[in-house]
């Protein structure tokens, strides 16, 4: 069900927000968490405003952040040799769908957490997404509250 | 009072309102922790990036009900789109009616849909003037030295 109305598709990595952090580089200077490891996480959603609270409290939460608006673009990224802690993925991509990305990234052998996305539960969607790959099915908005435990999680296994 | 207190008094009970009544929730809050002074503006800009999608996506909504044969499924991917910005940056009355609209798209009861379509545009353009004027008196308070 991807929109065809194309709000920022563009696969750039979060280079259209005029200067909002979107990861990619900036981090924040004093970070509400600190971990053990050195943490990373790719953002893949379309939607900007989404995209940018995603990168934005991660970030915030001490988490080295990538942020894009495609499938495409995050297969991209990870098929350059970036590597993730953690990746967080909307269903509903254009093009290249959320479980269509999470299936391809799977195939490459990449096994960190991925965490599925979407601005509404359904049990449909949640079956669907799952079953290509994702570790969680989150519903938007996404919280400190989501996904604090997986980063702890994450940290503790490094 | 001073002009600063006053404006601050003025700030806080805006906010309170806007809590209050439902216009946001929980996730404003934490998008408000997320301006530091690396980002002092960070609120501001993201909420107008929030305004900029939301009119295309009104816009689109719109267009697609107006269609001779309504694709329903058109019609909810928009809405669907607009509950995830709405409820990631707080927006509660706007996301509550994005819900309710998803439910009428999905039994296709294009009257329903169409009085949803107003509600969202009446909820939006309310939430817009209200933090509108929470910006403002922002930036009143910043001008005044505070």
């Amino acid at each position: 069900m991807a929109s065809d109305t194309d709000y920022d598709s563009d696969g750039m990595r979060g280079n259209g927000d005029g200067g909002l952090s979107e990861g990619n580089g900036r981090r924040r200077k004093h970070p509400f968490m600190t971990w053990r490891n050195n943490l990373r996480a790719l953002v893949v959603d379309n939607a900007r405003t989404c995209r940018i609270m995603e990168s934005g409290l991660l970030d915030a939460y001490g988490v080295e952040v990538e942020a894009v608006g495609t499938g495409e673009a995050a297969v991209e990224l990870i098929a350059s040799g970036e590597t993730f802690d953690l990746i967080v993925l909307e269903m509903f991509l254009p093009f290249m769908s959320g479980p269509e990305t999470a299936r391809t990234i799977r195939e490459m052998g990449i096994s960190c957490k991925i965490l599925g996305i979407a601005p509404m539960y359904c049990e449909k969607d949640a079956q669907e997404f799952l079953a290509a790959g994702i570790d969680e099915f989150l519903e938007k908005p996404f919280t400190p509250e989501l996904f604090i435990p997986f980063l702890m999680e994450i940290d503790n296994q490094k | 009072m001073d002009v600063m207190s006053q404006l601050q008094r003025q700030w806080l009970e805006h906010s309170a309102f806007l809590r209050k009544e439902g216009y946001l929730d929980d996730q404003f809050e934490q998008l408000r922790k997320l301006q530091d002074e690396s980002s002092p503006d960070f609120v501001v800009e993201v909420v107008s990036i929030f305004f900029d999608d939301s009119e295309k996506l009104l816009n689109n909504m719109a267009r697609a009900l107006e269609q001779k044969v309504v694709d329903f499924k058109q019609v909810d991917a928009h809405v669907h789109q607009f509950k995830g910005s709405s409820a990631s940056i707080g927006a509660m009355r706007v996301k509550n009616v994005c819900i309710e609209f998803r439910n009428y798209c999905e039994a296709q009861n294009l009257e329903e849909c169409l009085r949803c379509a107003q509600k969202l545009q009446f909820e939006y353009s309310v939430l817009k003037t209200q933090l509108e004027y929470l910006f403002r008196l922002e930036q009143q308070i910043r001008a005044a030295g505070g």
